[in-house]
């Protein structure tokens, strides 16, 4: 009886002993596809160095807001890595994760920053130059839907912002600008990537209002002499942010490795990766050593221009807000 | 005209054509920019055109995928999200059964046609983890409400469901109705609970190679039939199983459908005043051969437990259990613990070569005459023995002039799969009884019965 028990004691640790596989669901916004697949690559190694047990990561990318949308309705995401804040407050307030899912990660969990420029064709036919160049008659602009897009919602308020900053702080004139903006729109995609095949595949466009790091991937997938990147005097500082969605992670038994996920994403690799995706790395060793692919501008943040993303969403984007009233398609 | 039929190449190519036809005659510079400029004006509608088409295409699309989704198979009809996270399933089960007594002493009224079982069930989920069902039954005398439960899955090992739903003790009462190897249950079944209300916690582990099932429930009697249990006593039964399937993820045929377990379920105190007992135990012909008498009462404990396995190994199948059903019971003053079990071995054999599985039979062939597909085929044998506690009788619980203490019985039987939904069975059954002394009942002599079933279920 003691040898059977013996026995079975060591066939219990042999199993409790041996490799886990583990399988992560991350659903992150349009163009981050190239992050991480890099980032990926580098967790699997040092989550199999660190613990034995074996990750596969599954990305899914699209509209940022469409993205919060099928988690909401049950897209079982161990992690989602969104464009912006407010669609990972949607997916808290169906309590997928809890409401200060914000404080669970350093800098407000945004390990990386972006902003939007401006992508023009090669020689810059248009003289485009800052966002008084992109309102003018008969410039063709692209930018995706800021109804479903996280990357269009930066590019609108960075517009805002910009007409805000260098009209007196007066609404009226900005809310003439940003229309005037979408009068020069003739294609509404529902992502960046969308609108960078729509502007870069298509020859579609003028000038697309890009991510910075989608830019540059332009630059490097088409060729520098097809494109060029243009950097407006002010726009807005993108604070991309990244959660654990703790009701599915934890229905996987992936609490703590999707947890580490994210924290890798500020170790010196995952900052490092960041960098040479062209995202701002937060870490000042990867920003030093990436700094002279970012121009410097002016950057104005959400929460100091427009109080926050609840009220830009609510006052802009909501059904029936600015956006719905000025732009006709 | 619907974008799609218009070929913006012929469009562009003709306006080219007519533009550069015109330039011939317009050398001046200022008119070819101008007629460039228009070029690249065309082009740009063009592509833009092109462009919002494709949008459309990919939104298309995407609505195609949120769209509900509407499924009808051999699994019955379902109703679906795009998200699956609402799902409504109609499924049913209609047993069309005879029953010939031989050799019954004359007894009349017991040979027949019926409707064993008439289930329209309507299950599924909504907010992607509550399940539900819904069963009730149209057979027999009475519409009774079968299942009526909510299952909520956290994760597959911590499900908690509530509601009326099979008590987990018995294995071959925890079997689906649609894929019992004969008519009806063995005389196991007539010592654990059918039906009962409660709440349970449960689940799968080790990636399904081991099952738990832990409740607490009003307590249903042995064989309560008519599953319309309700208790008001303040006292609940306890009822768990636990289920092995070690090696049901292993690559070796021989062992991956083995499967082993043990249930047990403990009610602390019945009170007196409320019958408590079983309504009597049944042959397989329905006959009761054992009640207890008249005044006999639930007194005290009662506890079960069923060591249970299975196995089955390509067209070889075998399902045994045991079950002991301990009672305190009451009568004039006397208290007396009745200890009765009973034990069964159910074995089978498919003729056609399909797998046999304790989740039912899908045959390789499904019944078509006209590409000579016969369907499956299926012999099985069973034999079971219950025995009554002789305090019973000696404490005078239950008399012999009414009541049998023993009944043995073995069935032999061919079941028919014409194909995944349909299902023909014959079977007999003969079962010999011990220990009654009466004379007019039917088990005064063995009971000999030909059971035939027409089965739809889907």
């Amino acid at each position: 009886m003691k040898t059977l028990f013996n026995l079975a004691l060591v066939a219990l640790l042999a199993v409790s002993a041996s490799a886990k596989e583990v399988k992560l669901l991350n659903v992150s916004y349009d163009p981050t596809r190239e992050l991480y697949q890099e980032y990926n690559a580098a967790f699997i190694k040092y989550w199999k160095t660190k613990t034995g047990d074996d990750v596969t990561v599954a990305q899914s990318h699209g509209g940022s807001g469409k993205q919060a949308q099928s988690v909401i309705n049950s897209l079982d995401a161990d992690v989602v890595t969104l464009a912006l804040a407010y669609d990972i407050d949607a997916i808290a307030q169906v309590h997928k994760l809890p409401a200060d899912w914000q404080k669970k990660l350093p800098n407000n969990s945004t390990p990386y920053t972006s902003t939007i420029v401006f992508l023009v064709r090669k020689g810059n036919p248009k003289g485009i130059k800052d966002w008084d160049d992109v309102v003018k008659p008969g410039v063709s602009v692209v930018v995706a839907s800021p109804k479903t897009s996280g990357g269009a919602r930066w590019a609108y308020l960075a517009a805002w912002a910009y007409a805000l900053e260098t009209k007196g702080h007066d609404e009226a004139a900005a809310r003439e600008f940003i229309t005037k903006l979408y009068k020069n729109v003739p294609v509404l995609d529902s992502g960046a990537r969308g609108s960078t095949i729509t502007f870069a595949q298509h020859e579609i466009g003028d000038v697309l209002l890009a991510w910075e790091n989608e830019a540059h991937l332009v630059l490097k997938e088409f060729g520098a002499d097809k494109f060029e990147i243009v950097t407006p005097s002010i726009s807005v500082l993108a604070e991309p942010p990244v959660a654990v969605v703790e009701k599915y992670a934890r229905k996987h038994g992936n609490a703590e490795v999707a947890k580490a996920y994210l924290e890798y994403l500020y170790s010196d690799e995952g900052q490092d990766i960041a960098g040479k995706n062209f995202y701002r790395p937060r870490n000042e060793k990867a920003a030093a050593k990436y700094a002279s692919q970012f121009a410097s501008l002016k950057l104005v943040t959400v929460d100091q221009e427009f109080g926050g993303w609840q009220a830009a969403q609510a006052k802009h984007f909501a059904d029936g807000g600015i956006f719905d009233q000025i732009f006709q398609p | 005209m619907k974008l799609k039929n218009i070929n913006w190449t012929w469009i562009i190519t003709g306006t080219l054509g007519v533009q550069f036809a015109c330039t011939a005659f317009a050398a001046e510079d200022g008119d070819i920019e101008l007629l460039k400029k228009q070029i690249q004006e065309l082009d740009q509608k063009v592509r833009i055109l092109e462009r919002e088409r494709e949008i459309d295409q990919d939104g298309a699309a995407a609505a195609a995928k949120a769209a509900p989704k509407l499924t009808l198979g051999g699994n019955g009809f379902s109703f679906a999200s795009a998200d699956s996270n609402y799902v409504a399933q109609l499924h049913g089960v209609v047993q069309f059964d005879s029953r010939t007594f031989f050799h019954d002493g004359g007894l009349n009224g017991n040979d027949g046609f019926l409707i064993r079982r008439a289930r329209p069930i309507l299950s599924g989920t909504f907010y992607h983890d509550f399940d539900y069902m819904f069963v009730p039954d149209f057979g027999g005398s009475t519409v009774q409400i079968q299942d009526a439960y909510v299952n909520y899955r956290y994760n597959p090992a911590l499900q908690l469901e509530v509601g009326k739903f099979k008590s987990p003790i018995g294995l071959e009462q925890l079997q689906a109705d649609a894929n019992t190897t004969f008519n009806e249950r063995s005389i196991v079944t007539d010592l654990v609970p059918n039906r009962d209300l409660g709440v349970e916690l449960h689940g799968d582990v080790l990636d399904g190679r081991a099952s738990y099932a832990v409740g607490v429930f009003n307590g249903a009697p042995d064989y309560n039939g008519t599953s319309t249990n309700q208790s008001f006593q303040d006292y609940k039964a306890l009822v768990g199983r636990v289920f092995f399937q070690p090696w049901k993820n292993s690559t070796v045929d021989a062992v991956r459908g083995l499967g082993f377990g043990v249930a047990g379920s403990y009610e602390a105190d019945h009170p007196t005043g409320i019958t408590g007992l079983t309504p009597g135990y049944t042959t397989d012909g329905q006959q009761k051969f054992f009640t207890y008498s008249s005044g006999s009462t639930a007194n005290g404990t009662h506890w079960r437990v069923s060591p249970q396995a299975y196995y089955y190994y390509g067209p070889f199948g075998l399902l045994a259990e045991y079950a002991i059903s301990d009672q305190r019971v009451s009568k004039n003053g006397a208290t007396a613990s009745i200890s009765n079990d009973a034990w069964e071995l159910t074995g089978s054999w498919l003729l056609t070569g399909e797998d046999a599985t304790y989740t039912g039979v899908t045959p390789l062939h499904p019944f078509d005459p006209r590409s000579n597909q016969w369907g499956a085929w299926q012999v099985v044998a069973r034999f079971g023995e219950l025995s009554v506690d002789d305090a019973a009788f000696t404490k005078g619980f239950a008399s012999s002039s009414a009541s049998a203490n023993k009944a043995q019985a073995w069935s032999v039987g061919l079941d028919w799969f014409l194909n995944k939904n349909l299902r023909a069975n014959v079977s007999y059954s003969h079962t010999v009884f011990s220990g009654y002394n009466g004379a007019t009942s039917g088990i005064s002599q063995p009971e000999n019965v030909l059971f035939s079933r027409l089965q739809l279920a889907f």
